[in-house]
């Protein structure tokens, strides 16, 4: 076979552009149902009401522009990093289009992936849609951010998914060995709705869960992100460190347990 | 046969093939119960929060907030039980063409999509919400008389009856838009506000949460029956509530199979 | 068997008429790719399509017509108008003496629908389960119901699968169990779109036997639509044949062929091959192949080309035949002719 094989950074470059091209034509066709997911997203919102209307936050070194900032950052870090990839994986299991990509020459974490990034893109003009609402409720809430404070925003948001796509990767792995894989997604999500900081700001935690919650992955995926975005006191540092080690120790989980799961689907004859 | 018995049978025989046909008992039972204690305790935990400086919240104390969290947990079993399971029925229906199935017996269609399933794994949950809400209120100092309770009785079905609607107009919107599973999550998070008194809301939001979507008639209103606090809301108005929005969720499905049945293919 | 369950219907009962049936869909025309779904988003284009134009006919209570077309020919929406899924643009039906659009009870319970696409059964149950379901919505006894469902299965020689988890079963068992399912209610008439769809010849041929039967016990009225022949030769003595959404044939499958095919096919075995202008003379030549020749030759000439054959050439063996009717019929569709 003399079929000259594209690899390299080109490949690379065409591949992805071909995967996210597909992806947001599929995703433009889903438009509605993401427009009603963003819009799903409004719990952070919500929470920022209360918090106002309680005012019970200055204790914990927050006013009320603070509170503003922080909610709504965190609306929008929410919209970038929600993850669904157990949903859709577990779906194509059992639709049995997972064996055709199994035969590919490409990991099909990836189609994941950009179906993800394809998603945002398609979410980006109802999350704009959204901020010109708060805007004109409530135009004291929105504020600009430093350009460098944009820069690191983005980046940490990025991260965030990222890590966030692990996390749940690790669970869709289960997808090889139970069908309830998105049960168990449903649990990841209660620690993530308590700890991550989107019902509460951390600020206002006692101080032993705040430890408690600051071990886990899950406040770096939101609350960290958030706090950059939003302009407050932050350790850059320790929570970029935080993002990378988590994905450092969940990159290679989600590997190896990929491999496995592969073995055992071969075995099954699925 | 009359219309009830007739239901009642056909209800039963929906309801012993749903249980029939769920599969891995022992894992739903255990994700679900996980789910519920997990959820119970972290929405406990945030609601503390509030009272970590302060007495009260949007004028109600610490175990009267707690009323509202049961009366919220009560309500979001009722949804596991019923809502969930047929909303995700009726979507896959539409896409695969069944529906042509259901609208082809001599039976109400609506009827058909919103009892054709059940998921007993939400049934603790109601039992929880009960037991919570009867406990907080004792906590608070309320000894509720027969009439409230009985009053709160009939306003948790008024805000079923409501819960239910609101689910079902949104379901109605798949005859258009056929991949909708993401409006549960829309009803699901906003519905997420009544775990907090209504009146912890700014007033823009009460207003919203009163008249557009009458979250303040599924939670605040039954406990404050249940608190006999001075009430924000009568209790036929809650009712006129539920019927309103039934008759709205009859009327739209009325609406929807006519620009069903005169456009699909 | 017992069948006083199936005692046959009062004439007239099942019978379907059909006056200036027509339906129109407003349709989106989407380009593909990103770029059309773009576009597609910017600026709608709608256009009307016209699935069916001005269709009539009349069944009588009873009747077994075969429902004939290419895809896209109206077929389905017919059927969907006949059975009230879908509301006409144009003009009237009358199924079992409703007006089948607003769906009252008595005409669901006199009918069904079963599509050889889509299933009722409920996936990971037994068959039997949904046929409980089933007759707890059309409101049959339980004595009843386990009396029809005894009888049916046995005419379909369901047996055990009836207690099988429908996702175990082989699609013949899956297609005949649906079957059940639809006539559980002693329906009068009966649609049946594609009923022998993805079967083996086998189970074509076993669901084909038993709609014959329950024809001729229960005097329902039958109209089907088939990709297969087969189902059809061996079902329908009438046919209605539908193209570009409009009734090109209606009466006997015998009547159809000769239409479409006013020739007859000749094959020849000769002992030495001979020139091709030897033999167009006597009809038009389709194939020769050295020694074997296949020819059409018009009906009413075809004694007199025959003997001529004989008389002329040195013939081992001939064989007259009429041209399958799917060829007929496909080579109809593919030349966008009308018989």
């Amino acid at each position: 076979m003399s079929r000259r094989r594209l690899r390299g950074p080109r490949h690379g470059l065409r591949l992805a552009r071909a995967l996210l091209g597909s992806q947001y034509a599929t995703m433009l066709e889903y438009r509605a149902e993401i427009a009603l997911w963003a819009l799903s997203g409004v719990l952070p919102l919500i929470m920022l009401a209360v918090w106002s209307q309680a005012g019970v936050t200055a204790a914990d070194g927050l006013d009320a522009g603070q509170l503003d900032r922080y909610f709504v950052a965190a609306f929008l870090v929410r919209q970038f990093t929600v993850v669904w990839v157990t949903y859709s994986f577990e779906e194509d299991q059992l639709h049995g289009r997972l064996s055709p990509w199994l035969l590919q020459p490409l990991q099909p974490l990836w189609r994941y992936v950009a179906a993800h990034v394809a998603e945002q893109a398609t979410r980006l003009p109802f999350v704009l849609l959204f901020v010109g609402v708060i805007a004109l409720v409530h135009p004291a809430a929105l504020w600009l951010p430093s350009p460098e404070r944009l820069l690191l925003g983005v980046l940490a948001t990025w991260l965030a998914f990222a890590v966030n796509f692990l996390l749940q990767s690790v669970i869709t792995m289960g997808c090889f060995w139970t069908e309830r894989a998105s049960a168990l997604d449903r649990l990841l999500f209660i620690p993530y709705l308590f700890l991550s900081g989107i019902s509460a700001p951390l600020e206002t935690f006692p101080e032993g869960v705040r430890r408690l919650a600051l071990a886990t992955p899950f406040p770096y995926l939101l609350h960290f992100p958030a706090r950059v975005l939003a302009g407050e006191s932050v350790d850059l540092l320790g929570g970029f460190g935080a993002l990378l080690g988590w994905a450092a120790l969940l990159l290679p989980l989600v590997l190896g347990l990929w491999r496995l799961g592969v073995r055992r689907y071969g075995a099954m004859g699925a | 046969m009359g219309w009830l018995p007739r239901h009642g049978r056909v209800l039963l025989r929906f309801w012993s093939t749903a249980l029939a046909s769920q599969t891995e008992y022992l894992f739903n039972f255990s994700v679900e119960l996980l789910a519920m204690a997990g959820n119970l305790a972290g929405s406990w935990f945030v609601l503390s929060l509030f009272f970590r400086h302060g007495q009260q919240l949007g004028g109600w104390r610490w175990e009267e907030a707690l009323v509202v969290l049961g009366a919220y947990t009560l309500l979001d079993g009722v949804a596991t039980t019923l809502l969930r399971p047929n909303l995700n029925a009726i979507v896959t229906l539409v896409q695969n063409g069944s529906l042509d199935f259901v609208l082809l017996k001599p039976i109400d269609s609506q009827f058909w999509l919103s009892t054709r399933l059940i998921a007993p794994v939400g049934l603790p949950q109601i039992a929880l919400g009960a037991g919570l809400m009867l406990w907080a209120a004792a906590r608070a100092g309320a000894a509720p008389s027969p009439l409230a309770l009985a009053s709160t009785t009939v306003l948790l079905l008024a805000a079923s009856v409501s819960l239910y609607s609101l689910w079902f107009l949104v379901a109605a919107t798949s005859i258009w838009f056929t991949k909708i599973w993401n409006a549960t999550e829309v009803l699901r998070n906003v519905l997420v506000a009544g775990r907090y008194p209504i009146s912890a809301y700014p007033s823009g939001v009460r207003s919203l949460l009163t008249l557009v979507l009458p979250v303040a008639f599924l939670t605040t209103v039954p406990a404050e029956a249940l608190l006999a606090r001075a009430g924000s809301h009568p209790l036929p108005l809650a009712l006129l509530v539920a019927a309103g929005l039934f008759t709205a969720s009859r009327l739209f499905w009325r609406h929807a199979l006519r620009f069903y049945t005169s456009a699909s293919s | 068997m017992g069948t006083n369950g199936d005692a046959p219907m009062a004439a007239g009962a099942g019978s379907i008429q059909v006056q200036g049936l027509g339906k129109t869909y407003r349709v989106a025309d989407k380009l593909p790719g990103l770029g059309g779904t773009m576009r597609h988003l910017l600026r709608r284009r709608l256009r009307d399509v016209v699935a069916v134009r001005d269709v009539s006919f009349s069944i009588e209570a009873g009747e077994m017509v075969g429902f004939l077309g290419p895809n896209g020919a109206g077929k389905t929406t017919t059927l969907k108008m006949l059975s009230g899924l879908i509301h006409p643009s144009t003009g009237t039906v009358r199924v079992a003496g409703h007006v089948p659009q607003r769906r009252q009870r008595s005409f669901l319970q006199a009918i069904t629908l079963v599509m050889g696409q889509k299933q009722q059964l409920i996936w990971d149950l037994p068959p039997l389960d949904s046929l409980r379901v089933n007759a707890a919505v059309y409101g049959l006894d339980e004595a009843d119901s386990r009396r029809r469902i005894g009888e049916l299965a046995e005419m379909l020689e369901l047996g055990e699968a009836l207690t099988r988890p429908v996702r175990k079963l082989s699609l013949g068992q899956r297609m005949k169990a649906e079957l059940l399912a639809a006539l559980l209610h002693r329906p009068e008439v009966l649609f049946l779109d594609e009923p022998t769809l993805g079967l083996d010849v086998n189970a074509q041929a076993r669901v084909r036997q038993f709609l014959a039967d329950y024809n001729r016990r229960t005097g329902a009225t039958v109209l089907l639509t088939s990709h297969y022949m087969g189902d059809i030769t061996a079902l329908c003595p009438r046919v209605l044949l539908i193209h570009g959404g409009q009734l090109v044939h209606d009466g006997g499958l015998a009547d159809l062929t000769s239409r479409l095919a006013p020739c007859r096919a000749v094959r020849l075995d000769l002992r030495e091959p001979v020139p091709a202008d030897a033999i167009t003379p006597f009809g038009t030549v389709e194939q020769m192949d050295g020694r074997e020749v296949r020819l059409l030759i018009p009906r009413e000439r075809l004694t007199e080309a025959v003997a001529g054959l004989l008389a002329h050439f040195d013939v081992l063996d001939l064989e007259v035949s009429d041209p399958p009717i799917e060829e007929l019929i496909g080579g109809l569709f593919r030349q966008g002719g009308r018989p």
